[in-house]
């Protein structure tokens, strides 16, 4: 079974992130892994470990820094490692899928998993983008897979611990929200041992390469961010003012 | 091209949820600045499909949308966008949205925003501002094109100018439905038994400003009176005052409710990392320095007895 | 005195019991041979000489239960004595003539003049009685009074054997041997007494008043005696008594590094050309020094009672390591099991949540009478279950997640680290961008956490103060690695080190000065093996310096607080800091109490090893819960209406005790606070009122 998993490299968001004019300064911002994808790597290498086959790791090279992230996966239990070298640290989430789309296709995959969302996913996650590029159906939020005679049987979750199996013939595209177990922990030592071995393939982007078709007008924290609005008043009027919040956002 | 816009709404167990009604309301007031209708689309039935305050609402029933299908609901969202060209198609950013939004976006090479907290035009012109980097970031962008996509998150705009009565008609699905490769098995229902605070949607959470296990009761009644259900601090469990279930907190769950109401936790850092990312936190403590107060989107300076007293006399 | 055909008997018996005795011997030397490698050891006679003066003062016995080992001081020169006694009876039975009784009457050789042997009968005799007395306390205290001590809470995984009680068999064995040999031995010196009781044999001459003198007698006791003998010695190699000898042996080839130096992960002379996996999953991939530390274990439970883990009711004992060894490479190699040697450690010496309990405080390995360092061996086997991939707790493994990628267990940002600076009144100097005199490493607590920070900003400020020349890396700095290498993960320490010294490569400075202990211990005592080699002072030490100097000096004394001060394991025990902390007390004029547990004998808080990382928190009363109260009942002894503090040196206490006030419901009563909470007052050196 060819296993792919379609990743993401975005910015960290447990530094300060800095603007430039109405988008991020992507240059002085660290890149890392979305932290869904962990989920979505470890889902895949389960599924390997059940039903057999390889786990192909492919990302878009933003940054010129995405060989930790694909060692990482290798040390996790990938087979391969694939980048597309597209040095553009912008590139939105419709560029990386149409790119992605390209060279997963060449790769003839039985399943395909992204992680659920990305916290930089303004114009959308890449796996349903992915999906309808590669004619594929989408399924997101899942916390289980299994494979079993090339279909996937797969839990997803709505809220309130509510949730629905679906079965799924292959090929098909997965958005993975949680691995049915807690992603594995790779040791470094066997992380800096693969960087120095592992092969990780290139590609460069090709297709159509056609972006999000947004504008940007601005970047800036939430206003009230950094303090709580407070309500002020007797403990009656504080109470009041709660309910009445409550009552707007429908949780009362 | 036209200038309506499509609201995508979702319901389970009979039940729209409330971002359908936050959707057609706001839907409504921009279908009016831009001359246009604001269309409910309800996929599937077994639910009361007229009280959209939309200009008109339509139901596509199908067996196959008799549960939440995702490739179902994309084959007839497109086929209903390609056929109608709305201005704009609304989705939720939900369980069930965020597998069709960017979808839609894709097939029809139309732009798409996800995490939008608000929807503005100025003079003609569409700005979306949309919630990024984990809520550390507001994006403000204008999509460009005959169409946008917007995946709403749910508290963004308010329920009742969705309300309404409006009559649904109903349709067949444009497309045919058959052949599909995604199909749906069971449900999967919460375990009984312990609650799991996890997966509660509204918690009362409560730290060693409660005082004692006799208080625990207030806060338990405050819970019930939200729908919800209390968890705590570290401190509280260990006291005994609740089972250890219901620890927040480092070296205890990992929480991420639409509501986190605070009674007298101070917010340090290993109670934190079990709930910074809940939707709507909410704290009332005594101490006005309480570092809880550089975290939680509302609070208040104030007794939570008094507080949780007087807000259980107003539900 | 024997006659001919006992001599005969006597002597194929001794021959047959020097056999077993060598075979066990060799066979002990075997099954230590089979473990890795282990650090080069130098001047080893020299070193076995110190541990056998050691030994022989019984100073490592006294670090804990004085009364005890001063019972022990009865067991340990009686049996010496003893060693001398036999090979004197045995002269006795096999020379002719040759008898001791009323100075050697009888005695045909000349150089043994009468003084000379009155003086052995004296000592041997009253030795006798002391070996009587310790051996019925130590087993009125094991089968009588039942000494907790002695026994294993239910948690701790046991060896089958332990668990039936076969310790308690093997004690029993051999103290019955020891009295009934004493017995015996007083009783033939008795049976010689015909002519009256010997002034210097009081305890036999009390039982020849008895029963007499008797040809007969001599023999029976004199055959019983020594038989005894000739029995014991081969069973001593199979039974827990072997610390009689390893253990002075053990203690001069124990740990010559400094403490606070881990052993590598894999043996560092690999010139037998033999590959090792890093760490230890197997009983053989811990290195030979492993492997005789329960030949010497005296079973004592000493380590017991000092680990903080044990004390939390966490199912580690260190001792039961050692005694699930000696059990394990028993029955491998005199038993019917090697096959159990192939199981992996976590399932016969150690269970995985007792490895993952050890605090690493060393307090184990200090408190050891004979050298053994159970805590090496936790880190080595937490080593093999991080590299195959074991499951981690989920706090231990956000923490390595984090620190791998950000260089800091909080999930911060690299460039936040250096924000608690920027926030403050005056600039704090970049030391990769100027050269600077102090390079302070902060360390991730006292950088990121909001409530050690103003401590933090506090050690800025009386370091500007004073004048220091002074600057910090700002986000070049990363974690120093201390507590990854302890919980396991060798290869992220290897990656931390290399990013320090590239930060310590853009800095020009003359010696780092640390706030964090555990910083403080990997930079003076690891970085040396990769290459770096500085001078690194913990701030206690900088700021007593700053006094010395004149730097400093105190404004107000600070009479109006009573503190006691807690000893962090890696400034104290691990490195021998304790003087600076008390004379800065001493110096701002505080009254200062001691707590019973202090300097080496300081209680860990529970934090260290990667336990503050840990997500799940055990129920129980933690170690810092309990070291609270030990503060407030210091303060009791000697009450007084003053402010009580408890003053610490390491930013994981400030977090671990002000919480442990608060859950032990002792607000008010007792304030956690840095010192230099109390240098900056007595100094003068306030927090300005916009920066709060
Ligand atoms: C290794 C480690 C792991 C930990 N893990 C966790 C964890 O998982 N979860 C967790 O919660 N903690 C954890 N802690 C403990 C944590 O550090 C704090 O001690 C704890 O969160 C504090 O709980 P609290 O806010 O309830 O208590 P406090 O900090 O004592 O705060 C009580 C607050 O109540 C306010 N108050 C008092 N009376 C009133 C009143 N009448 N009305 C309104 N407000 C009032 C006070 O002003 C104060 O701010 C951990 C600590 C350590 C060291
Ligand atoms: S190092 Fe400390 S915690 Fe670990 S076993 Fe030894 S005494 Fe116990
Ligand atoms: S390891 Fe040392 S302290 Fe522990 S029981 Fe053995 S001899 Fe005693």
């Amino acid at each position: 079974m060819n296993i792919i998993v379609a990743i993401k490299h975005i910015p960290s968001i447990a530094d300060d992130l800095p603007v430039n004019g109405s988008n991020l300064d992507f240059d002085s911002v660290d890149f890392v892994l979305n932290e869904f994808d962990e989920q979505s790597i470890e889902q895949a290498v389960l599924v390997k470990e059940a039903s057999g086959g390889t786990v192909t790791v492919v990302g878009v090279d933003l940054i010129g820094e995405l060989d930790n992230v694909l060692h990482l996966a290798l040390a996790k239990g990938a087979d391969k490692a694939v980048k597309i070298t597209a040095d553009d640290p912008g590139a939105d989430s419709h560029q990386q899928a149409g790119w992605l789309a390209e060279a997963i296709r060449d790769m003839s995959p039985d399943i395909v998993f992204t992680g659920v969302q990305a916290s930089n996913d303004l114009d959308g996650q890449i796996g349903p983008m992915l999906a309808a590029r590669l004619d594929l159906p989408y399924i997101g939020g899942v916390s289980s897979v299994d494979v079993v005679d090339g279909a996937a049987t797969v839990n997803k979750e709505f809220a309130g611990g509510v949730g629905a199996k679906y079965a799924v013939s292959l090929p098909v595209v997965v958005g993975v929200q949680a691995a049915s177990k807690p992603p594995r922990y790779a040791p470094i030592s066997k992380v800096r041992q693969i960087a120095q071995t592992a092969a990780i393939g290139k590609v460069a982007p090709s297709g159509d390469g056609a972006g999000a078709g947004l504008a940007f007008k601005k970047m800036a924290p939430p206003v009230a961010a950094g303090h709580a609005k407070m309500f002020t008043g007797s403990p009656k009027e504080v109470a009041a003012q709660i309910v009445e919040l409550l009552k707007g956002r429908g949780l009362a | 091209m036209s200038n309506d816009i499509f609201v995508i709404t979702e319901h389970m167990d009979g039940k729209f949820s409330d971002v359908s009604f936050e959707m057609v309301g706001k839907a409504k007031e921009l279908a009016a600045a831009l001359g246009g209708q604001a269309v409910a689309v309800v996929l599937g039935g077994g639910v009361d499909v007229n009280g959209f305050a939309s200009d008109s609402t339509i139901q596509v029933d199908d067996p196959a949308l008799a549960q939440f299908n995702p490739e179902a609901c994309g084959k007839v969202i497109e086929a209903l966008a390609r056929e109608k060209s709305p201005r704009l198609v609304l989705f939720g950013w939900t369980a069930t949205g965020m597998d069709l939004a960017a979808w839609l976006s894709a097939r029809l090479g139309q732009p798409c925003v996800a995490y939008v907290k608000g929807v503005s035009l100025d003079g003609g012109g569409l700005t979306v501002s949309s919630q990024v980097y984990g809520g550390k970031m507001v994006a403000e962008v204008a999509p460009q094109g005959d169409m946008a996509i917007l995946a709403v998150l749910a508290g963004s705009f308010p329920v009742e100018a969705g309300q309404g009565s409006t009559a649904a008609s109903q349709i067949a699905s444009p497309v045919p439905l058959d052949g599909l490769k995604v199909k749906f098995v069971e449900a999967i229902k919460p375990a009984a038994g312990d609650v799991d605070i996890t997966a509660q949607a509204k918690l009362v959470s409560i730290g060693r400003g409660i005082g004692g296990k006799e208080n625990v009761e207030l806060a338990e009644e405050l819970a019930q009176a939200l729908g919800g259900t209390v968890s705590a601090s570290r401190p509280v469990v260990d006291a005994g005052w609740l089972p250890r279930t219901r620890q927040v907190g480092k070296s205890g769950l990992k929480v991420k409710p639409k509501l986190y109401l605070m009674l007298g936790i101070s917010g340090a850092p290993e109670h934190l990392e079990g709930m910074k990312s809940a939707e709507l936190i909410i704290a009332i403590n005594t101490d006005k320095k309480a570092p809880i107060f550089n975290v939680a989107h509302y609070g208040a300076t104030a007794d939570l007895f008094e507080v949780a007293e007087a807000m259980l006399e107003l539900l | 005195m024997l006659t001919t055909i006992e001599k005969i008997i006597f002597v194929l018996l001794a021959l047959t019991s020097a056999g077993f005795f060598f075979h066990g011997v060799a066979t002990i030397v075997r099954s230590v041979r089979a473990g890795r490698p282990g650090p080069e050891l130098k001047s080893v006679p020299a070193s076995l000489i110190k541990a056998g003066i050691t030994v022989l003062f019984q100073r490592t016995i006294f670090k804990a239960r004085r009364v005890l080992s001063a019972v022990h001081l009865g067991l340990f020169f009686g049996l010496i004595t003893y060693a001398f006694v036999n090979l004197v009876d045995a002269l006795e039975g096999l020379v002719p003539g040759f008898d001791l009784v009323y100075g050697g009457r009888h005695l045909a050789f000349p150089f043994l003049n009468a003084h000379a042997i009155n003086t052995f009968n004296l000592i041997s005799d009253l030795m006798s009685g002391a070996l009587l007395f310790s051996i019925t306390v130590m087993l009125v205290r094991r089968f009588i009074v039942k000494d907790k001590r002695l026994s294993y809470r239910e948690n701790v995984l046991l060896h089958p054997k332990v668990l039936t009680g076969g310790q308690a068999v093997d004690s029993l064995i051999v103290d019955v041997f020891v009295i009934m040999h004493v017995i015996a031995r007083l009783s033939s010196q008795a049976f010689r007494l015909d002519a009256g009781p010997d002034p210097f044999m009081p305890i036999a001459s009390a039982i020849n008043g008895l029963f007499g003198a008797s040809e007969t007698g001599v023999h029976v006791a004199w055959w019983i005696s020594l038989g005894w003998v000739l029995f014991i010695l081969p069973y001593i190699t199979r039974s827990k008594h072997t610390h009689f000898t390893v253990g002075p042996i053990n203690l001069g080839l124990a740990k010559q590094n400094p403490r606070g130096q881990l052993d590598p992960a894999v043996p560092l002379q690999t010139a037998n050309g033999n590959h090792y996996e890093p760490g230890a999953k197997h009983i053989h991939d811990l290195a030979w020094k492993r492997l005789l530390d329960p030949y010497a274990c005296v079973q004592c439970n000493r380590c017991q009672d000092v680990c903080p883990a044990n004390f939390y009711g966490r199912p580690l004992s260190p001792s039961a390591l050692e005694v699930n060894k000696r059990y394990l490479l028993k029955e491998a190699t005199f038993g019917a099991h090697p096959d159990r040697l192939l199981l992996p450690l976590t399932e016969t010496v150690i269970s995985p949540e007792a490895v993952w309990s050890c605090t690493t405080c060393y307090a184990c390995v200090r408190v050891c009478p004979v050298g053994n360092e159970p805590m090496a061996d936790i880190v080595d086997i937490r080593r093999r279950l991080i590299l195959d991939g074991a499951e981690l707790d989920s706090g231990v493994q956000n923490a390595l997640q984090s620190l791998a990628t950000n260089g800091n267990w909080m999930s911060k940002g690299k460039r936040l680290r250096g924000r608690w600076a920027k926030e403050m009144e005056f600039p704090i100097k970049n030391a990769t961008e100027e050269p600077v005199e102090t390079l302070w490493f902060v360390g991730d607590t006292a950088s990121f956490d909001e409530r050690v920070i103003p401590n933090t900003q506090m050690v800025a400020r009386v370091f500007n103060h004073a004048g220091l020349d002074f600057g910090i890396l700002y986000q070049n700095e990363s974690n120093a690695g201390n507590d990854v290498r302890r919980v396991g993960e060798e290869g992220l320490f290897e990656q931390l080190v290399e990013q320090n010294m590239e930060a310590f490569g853009k800095a020009q400075f003359q010696r780092i000065v640390t706030t964090d202990p555990h910083s403080f211990n990997t930079l003076k005592n690891e970085y040396p093996q990769f290459g770096g080699k500085f001078e690194v002072k913990h701030y206690t030490v900088a700021l007593l310096r700053l006094f010395e100097e004149g730097k400093l000096t105190v404004k107000n004394k600070l009479p109006h607080y009573k503190v006691t001060f807690h000893d962090p394991c890696y400034l104290g025990r691990y490195n021998g800091g304790f003087t600076a902390p008390r004379k800065l007390l001493e110096l701002v004029g505080v009254e200062f109490d001691e707590m019973p547990r202090n300097c080496e004998n300081s209680f860990c808080c529970g934090a260290g090893g990667g336990q503050i990382w840990m997500g799940k928190v055990a129920p129980g009363e933690r170690p810092a819960e309990n070291r609270i109260k030990e503060a407030l009942a210091t303060f009791e002894k000697n009450p007084g209406d003053k402010q009580q503090l408890f003053i610490v040196t390491c930013p994981k206490d400030m977090i671990m005790y002000s919480d442990a006030v608060k859950t032990t419901g002792n607000e008010g009563r007792i304030e956690v606070r840095d010192l230099i909470q109390l240098v900056a007052e007595a100094v003068g050196v306030e927090e300005p009122e916009m920066v709060a």
